[in-house]
């Protein structure tokens, strides 16, 4: 194997690709996190859409209504933890644990005649610009276009937050919901709309990786996804660029050390599996290690149950 | 045009508690308000009802003779009605210009311009693009005051503004506050400082238990009238007779203690001795910061520092730790009543036991002897007065007064020989200080003895058989009571000598 300049392009592009389901989920429960909801139930959520996607796709023969289909499934499934957490004032954290446990099960259910069924070919943009190219051509070409909107949403994700006053509520919320509240802003609808945001993106996310990643229905597909892209939003401080970078390292490595394994690099395996999760954390803990930042970007009031006083 | 605000019958009853009771007042442009009461007697709530954040159960509100539905914070914006609440409603990571644009419906430049045509008016420097946590409690507020002022309120409503603020900056809080009220803005101010309301408002309206009890001028109150309608009984003068204890066995001695620390927030403390006798209140008196949380950590055992010798029951007891000097029959009642004294997560009988160990059936064979111990936290929660009589209920629900109750209550089950605290009496209302009081002097009579380290040179001399100032870490000599004026001690506690 070559490690000339066009293969680097072609491998860059298979690690963008894999990073994709990491950056969509962590990037939604990023938004959820700062309204100060924890949801810990990103891995059901994203499972639940992978599932439902591809039994549109199967049904409907319509990629654009299994593509929608699945960020609706990744709504309704949150909507249940949203009710729960806010109107029903349960824990955070116990209920998405449960969320997470009920998708896949229900995930598993539902997808029971859905094994082995191939899948369809999710159309790609610009393929003729991939060809001609060398090196940047893999890279920012032949993509579908759920990749181009996951590298995108940080950056909205990061102008939102900062620059809108609707960003401003949602980081208002995260801080301190008493005062949000005693400031008039509508606590409980603004967290709803955080959640059923996250259960979209987490829905999209599992269904880019059962239509187009590997496009066919295998249970428990996400294999630990949705958890990395909780880690990824704790570890890149609740910041939407950071969280770009350490999903594209974990990509990265992921790609990188299966490569490796496969010419037979003289490191134990196991080692070199441990490898993404190690050097993701390793390298996030030392981009954000400015604790005046991290004080300004955690949402104080994460994972606290808010009740408005009658 | 002037403004009236009339609140006619309020009522809002909580479960088991009615805190506000049929409540009427008055309150017209160009005068400032004072509602004086003690903590719990109802005033929060009424202004929360009347800045929207909680519904009354019955009643009005009338501003300029217009009923106003007041079912939301927004409500009350709308109806020009600003507040500055006592914990202040800001975001903390949030920067102050943030904080202001939440809720303006102009676009960010004009904003800008007029927030700082207010920056300018009212003198108040504020860096609007730090975050709020940066800011002092001072600047906090006025980013608090700023934000109501951008609404051009009719009413202004501040909730006990100054406890949180230096003495500087409750200064200049009141200048602007009388420049408010001169521009026309009502101004409704809620505290339980007497000497704030008679040297701050026009007219005062007392509450007590959810009721007005009194609405009078503030040029025709004392503070002792005050302090009366407040408490609604007679205060009692509490003078404590001084102990003739000349020969009385001394039970607690220490000997060359001293602290040395690298920390620049600690204070070193160099070569103090001194000993307390049975039955006997030793005052230590000092403005704060000159030693005394190094002096108290010492006492009781939290910090060990070598070459000390501390005598107590002819025992020495130097090197062991809080747990086991409280078995030798020691108590400690700390500054701080949240974080050091209770856990405010755990409630109130959980509380109790903490530091009963062995003195104690409350604990048998590891477990825990639940029974026990509620009966016996009921018993402090009636002997000592606390407001309840709920054992389950959180520490943290509980006020400074109240809390500060159960701790002496708990710290005296054990019948201790000596009682060491810290600032007793910090941050309570009238009431509660005379009952706190009271209860020292008690122990005292009983032959028991106390060491009282304070930054209140009345509680001292109101309580102190003998006292002494601690000065940069160093001890006055210790002089009988009735040798010291408060004149002296000011001279003592700001470095002087009185020789």
């Amino acid at each position: 194997m070559s490690l000339d300049i066009s293969f680097i392009g072609i491998l860059i592009g298979s690690i963008m690709a894999s990073s994709v389901p990491l950056i969509l989920a962590a990037s939604g429960e990023l938004i959820t996190e700062r309204s100060g909801v924890l949801n810990l139930g990103v891995e059901g959520m994203m499972i639940i859409g992978a599932i439902s996607g591809f039994a549109l796709m199967v049904i409907t023969d319509n990629l654009f209504i299994a593509i929608v289909g699945s960020m609706l499934s990744g709504v309704i499934i949150s909507l249940i933890f949203g009710f729960l957490t806010q109107s029903l004032l349960t824990n955070h954290v116990a209920t998405g644990l449960a969320l997470t446990i009920f998708g896949i099960g229900l995930s598993a259910m539902l997808g029971k005649n859905f094994v082995g069924i191939p899948g369809k070919e999710f159309p790609i943009l610009f393929s003729s610009l991939r060809e001609s190219i060398p090196f940047f051509g893999p890279i920012l070409f032949g993509h579908s276009i759920v990749l181009y909107f996951a590298f995108a949403l940080p950056f909205l994700t990061n102008y939102f937050l900062k620059k809108t006053k609707l960003g401003l509520v949602v980081r208002a919320v995260g801080d301190s919901p008493v005062s949000a509240s005693n400031q008039g802003i509508n606590v409980i609808l603004v967290r709803y709309c955080c959640i059923l945001y996250g259960g979209a993106m987490c829905g999209l996310a599992g269904a880019y990786l059962s239509l187009i990643y590997t496009p066919q229905w295998i249970e428990n597909m996400t294999a630990g996804r949705g958890w990395i892209a909780l880690a990824l939003v704790v570890f890149a401080t609740w910041s939407p660029i950071k969280v770009l970078i350490g999903a594209l390292i974990f990509g990265g490595i992921t790609i990188l050390q299966l490569h490796m394994q496969a010419i037979g690099f003289r490191i134990p395996v196991q080692f070199l599996s441990a490898l993404p999760y190690l050097m993701t954390i390793i390298v996030l803990v030392v981009i954000s290690r400015d604790s005046r930042k991290i004080k300004l970007n955690t949402p104080t009031s994460l994972g606290r149950i808010f009740y408005k006083e009658k | 045009m002037a403004t009236d605000l009339r609140i006619s019958n309020i009522s809002k009853i909580y479960p088991g508690c009615v805190a506000n009771d049929n409540v009427s007042l008055q309150f017209k442009s160009g005068k400032i308000y004072a509602l004086l009461g003690e903590n719990g007697a109802g005033k929060s709530t009424l202004v929360k009802i009347l800045s929207g954040v909680i519904s009354p159960d019955n009643g009005e509100v009338f501003l300029n003779e217009k009923n106003l539905k007041l079912s939301s914070p927004l409500d009350a914006k709308k109806n020009k009605i600003g507040m500055v609440f006592q914990h202040f409603n800001l975001f903390e990571t949030l920067s102050v210009f943030e904080n202001l644009s939440i809720d303006a419906t102009e676009d960010n430049k004009s904003l800008r311009v007029r927030i700082n045509e207010i920056l300018k008016k009212y003198n108040f420097s504020i860096d609007l693009d730090v975050p709020v946590l940066n800011l002092s409690a001072g600047q906090k507020q006025k980013v608090e005051i700023i934000r109501c002022l951008l609404r051009s309120p009719k009413v202004l409503i501040m909730d006990e503004p100054t406890s949180v603020l230096t003495e500087q900056e409750t200064e200049e809080l009141f200048i602007s506050l009388k420049k408010f009220c001169d521009e026309g803005i009502l101004i409704i101010y809620i505290t339980h400082k007497l000497k704030e309301v008679l040297s701050l408002c026009d007219e005062v309206a007392v509450m007590r238990k959810g009721k007005v009890v009194s609405v009078s001028q503030t040029q025709n109150e004392k503070v002792e009238t005050l302090a009366n309608k407040m408490v609604g009984q007679k205060l009692a003068k509490i003078k404590k007779k001084i102990n003739i204890s000349k020969n009385k066995d001394e039970i607690f001695k220490v000997k060359h203690l001293n602290f040395y620390s690298d920390d620049p927030f600690e204070t070193n403390l160099v070569n103090l001795n001194f000993s307390v006798k049975k039955g006997e209140c030793l005052g230590i008196a000092g403005i704060s910061g000159n030693g005394q949380n190094e002096l108290f950590q010492i006492l009781s055992g939290e910090i060990i520092t070598p070459d000390t010798s501390i005598i107590f029951r002819n025992k020495e007891i130097a090197k062991l730790n809080p747990k086991q000097r409280r078995e030798y029959l020691m108590a400690f009642s700390p500054e701080d009543r949240i974080s050091q004294a209770a856990v405010p997560e755990l409630k109130i009988y959980e509380n109790v036991a903490l530091n009963n160990f062995k003195s104690s059936n409350f604990f048998e064979k590891g477990l825990v002897n639940e029974r026990k111990i509620k009966e016996h936290s009921k018993k402090i929660l009636s002997d000592f007065s606390v407001n309840t009589d709920n054992v389950e209920l959180k520490s943290q629900f509980l006020s400074g007064g109240n809390l500060q109750k159960l701790i002496l209550g708990r710290e005296l089950i054990t019948a201790p020989e000596l009682l060491i605290c810290y600032n007793p009496t910090w941050g309570l209302d009238v009431g509660a200080i005379n009952y706190i009081h009271e209860t020292l002097i008690k122990i005292n009579d009983q032959e028991k003895s106390t060491i009282l380290i304070s930054t209140d040179t009345e509680e001292l001399l109101k309580l102190s058989d003998r006292i002494a100032v601690i000065y940069k870490g160093k001890l006055s000599k210790i002089m009988p009571s009735e040798e010291v004026t408060p004149e002296k001690l000011g001279v003592l506690m700001g470095g002087g000598s009185i020789d």
